[in-house]
């Protein structure tokens, strides 16, 4: 680790200024992420060597589970439960929730596999918000060049339009569920919507329920899934494989029952995956804000079947993770306390860069502090100040009504923000890329549809603020109405239930693996990031 | 920092780094955890929540693992989630008549009004939340005031498992809720845009960005 100024010596620095200065720029925001961002570091990209997205760059430690071997094999599907479905969907989050209540508004059966428990995911732990352009100021026009500009011109054009478009839709759908939001008048009769800045857009946008509107968004879901007469939920159930059928399509997946310990083949007629990212990867050693479950297990099942990715070496490090103490480091402090003035100081107290750029200049811009030595250091973690003085002033509403959980953050991490600022580094937050989908969620693979972080090209190669749980609802919704309109148009060809498939797909990437000489003992998905492996269980006269 | 304490977990010693949070502990066992695990820290999925007992006291406490620091000899034991056998099944939909509001509300949980004030819930919820005086504000019809107490739950169950009378109060608070936003929330920003969308204005020029970039 480099050279950092000592705890004490930066917050006398700090205390010398009454409003800290901001150093005047020396580098272009290109030159900027070019040389400190992680996505650009030498050892952060590599090239896939086979698979659909052969010769594309991903990162190492993803490239590895992509490809890799499979969990199982097919002795374990002898015997195994089979159960059968119009509409398979997998993963808890909120994409999966908006994908299984649409699919089953739309007439069609659904079962829902959750490897932890439904609502489990970075959903509900969002903090800051989700974009929709309703004031009269703006429109779904510039929320879209917003979003094109923040992800650096590289997001599919249409993808991005239907995400601008649908925020009305989908910020209606979630009151009609039962969500609140943030008004600026509450005895104004229906409410005014009080809107806040995010970094890089031109206008304040962002709809939040306080500080923990993933929570508020989670807790209507679940409840709306789980008392849903449609949806069958099996919590605790991790998907380990996909079915195919002998043309490629996609014939539903393999479960692991935990609870029971054993496979379920589930038959489904259409397959949607929302098994979310990788944050638990901690790509290039970083730290993360991402939910336990985070292993990238949906994308490794995807491209084993044949689906295209992108912009897999694209990763979103949010600015402000928590540095100190060190058994919270990685927490996420929102972006809402930059919205509402708070401040990035260095351990000169200068500050550095503009806190409502897009989020990876702010990040890049802080890992330069740290490598130039004007990061902080305090008991051996490095980072720079966070600053909230500016939401602490007389005439601010206390901060444990603005921001009520970062109140709770502070507390926790015995800081009183008043008087002290945080210390906060970089942590990896959001994968920008993954599963290539048309406008309804399909995949390059018939049958499997994608919703939510698992799926590329939405953002580009960075997101902003606000869109992820947009993201998840808007194509959420999308995919669960086209599987089940895909569902249905089959049903109609013949009644009787979905053929079973089964996994020749491994087999061919099996031989796959050989030819390319790699590693076939490597085995994905990884289901749980710990450093104990799960031992799936298999039948006594299958051990080896 | 190398001094390591011991702390039981489900039954099991572990070693502990003082300092650490009870699943920090958990997850460096020799056990791959797959349940009552999920934000790791924030204290916001509800998923960690455990029975605390620390040494040498008799009292028993529910708290959130991510968010509860060990201390040695601290005995822990996990509580599994399970699908309860019965719950009063409601829409969204069903919500929307605010006129019925109370007699939907004892129709979907008639066990409300059985609470016979054991205050079990109060000490069940990691969230500090007046949970009874909520359920006491529901049953007298106080329900704008009953939903706010519940504003910052998480949904961990705790005081649903503590209740005598299966009352569920977490899923009250939260019916409440929900029932509070379908029927005022109508923000003039959003029937205005919803209905100019209705009239295919302001499509996206989707190439507009391309012209600028090249500029």
């Amino acid at each position: 680790m480099s050279t950092a100024i000592s705890y004490q010596q930066a917050c006398l620095n700090r205390a010398s200024h009454a409003t800290p200065p901001l150093r005047a720029d020396d580098l272009s925001r290109a030159a900027l992420l070019a040389q400190h961002h992680p996505d650009h570091a030498a050892d952060a990209s590599t090239l896939l060597q086979i698979g659909s997205s052969r010769g594309q760059p991903c990162h190492p430690r993803l490239a590895e589970l992509l490809q890799s071997n499979a969990l199982i094999d097919g002795f374990d599907l002898a015997g195994a439960e089979q159960r059968s479905t119009d509409v398979l969907v997998l993963g808890g989050g909120g994409a999966g929730a908006a994908a299984a209540l649409t699919a089953a508004r739309g007439g069609a059966t659904v079962m829902l596999a959750s490897k932890l428990r439904l609502g489990d995911s970075n959903t509900v732990m969002a903090e800051g918000g989700i974009q929709a352009a309703l004031a009269a100021s703006d429109s779904p026009q510039q929320h879209f060049d917003d979003a094109m500009r923040g992800g650096h011109n590289c997001a599919d054009p249409q993808l991005l339009a239907q995400l601008a478009s649908d925020a009305a839709g989908v910020i209606r759908w979630l009151i009609e569920l039962g969500m609140h939001f943030d008004l600026t008048d509450a005895s104004c009769d229906g409410g005014k919507l009080r809107y806040k800045q995010a970094g890089g857009c031109s206008q304040p946008r962002i709809l939040s329920y306080r500080d923990y509107t993933g929570l508020e968004m989670m807790r209507v879901l679940r409840e709306t899934v789980e008392l849903e007469p449609g949806i069958q939920l099996l919590n605790r159930c991790p998907v380990v494989e996909l079915l195919s059928h002998e043309d490629g399509s996609c014939a539903g997946a393999v479960l692991y029952d935990l609870e029971y310990q054993r496979f379920i083949v589930v038959s489904a007629r259409q397959t949607i995956l929302a098994t979310g990212g990788c944050g638990r990867l901690h790509l290039q050693g970083f730290p993360t804000s991402n939910h336990y479950g985070a292993t990238a297990d949906g994308l490794v099942l995807a491209y084993r079947l044949g689906a295209q990715l992108r912009d897999m070496d694209a990763f979103q490090y949010h600015p402000t993770g928590v540095a100190w103490p060190q058994r919270l480091r990685g927490g996420l402090i929102s972006e809402a306390a930059r919205s509402a003035g708070a401040m990035l100081l260095n351990g000169l107290g200068e500050r550095f860069v503009d806190e409502l750029a897009p989020r990876d200049v702010v990040t890049a811009a802080m890992l330069r502090e740290c490598a130039a030595g004007r990061g902080i250091e305090r008991d051996g973690q490095q980072g720079v100040f966070l600053d909230l003085r500016r939401l602490c002033g007389p005439d601010q509403p206390a901060l444990a009504s603005q921001l009520p959980a970062l109140q709770h953050l502070a507390d926790k991490c015995g800081i009183d923000p008043m008087r002290e600022p945080m210390l906060v580094y970089p942590t990896l937050h959001y994968q920008n890329g993954g599963v290539v989908i048309d406008s309804q969620g399909q995949s390059s693979v018939p049958g499997l549809l994608c919703a939510g972080e698992i799926t590329g090209g939405i953002h580009g190669r960075n997101r902003l603020m606000g869109n992820a749980l947009l993201d998840i609802l808007a194509f959420g919704r999308r995919a669960g109405r086209q599987a089940a309109r895909l569902a249905q148009a089959a049903r109609n060809k013949s009644s009787l239930p979905p053929l079973r498939g089964g996994i020749e797909h491994v087999y061919r990437w099996q031989r796959q693996l050989a030819l390319a000489g790699l590693d076939a003992s490597q085995q994905a998905p990884l289901l749980y990031p710990g450093q104990a492996r799960l031992t799936l269980h298999r039948p006594a006269s299958a051990r080896a | 920092m190398s001094e390591t304490i011991c702390i039981s977990i489900d039954g099991k010693v572990m070693a502990a780094q003082p300092g650490d949070s009870i699943l920090q502990t958990r997850l460096h066992g020799p056990e791959a955890v797959t349940a009552n695990i999920g934000c790791m820290g924030q204290g916001v999925c509800g998923s960690c929540r455990c029975l605390v007992r620390k040494a040498g006291e008799r009292e028993t406490v529910s708290r959130l693992a991510c968010e509860t620091e060990v201390e040695d000899g601290m005995q822990v034991s996990f509580i599994d989630y399970y699908q309860p056998d019965h719950v009063h099944r409601y829409r969204p939909h069903d919500l929307r008549d605010g006129w019925q509001a109370l007699p939907q509300l004892q129709q979907t949980f008639p066990e409300t009004a059985h609470c016979r004030h054991c205050g079990g819930c109060d000490r069940a919820c990691p969230r500090g939340i007046p949970v009874q005086q909520g359920i006491a504000l529901a049953s007298r019809g106080e329900l704008p005031a009953a939903a706010a107490l519940f504003d910052a739950c998480i949904m961990c169950n705790l005081c649903t498992l503590a209740c005598p009378e299966n009352i569920r109060p977490n899923h009250v608070g939260l019916y409440l809720r929900r029932a509070q936003a379908i029927q005022n929330l109508r923000p003039g920003d959003l029937l205005r845009r919803l209905d100019q969308q209705a009239r295919g204005q302001l499509s996206i020029d989707t190439t507009a960005h391309l012209a600028r970039s090249e500029s």
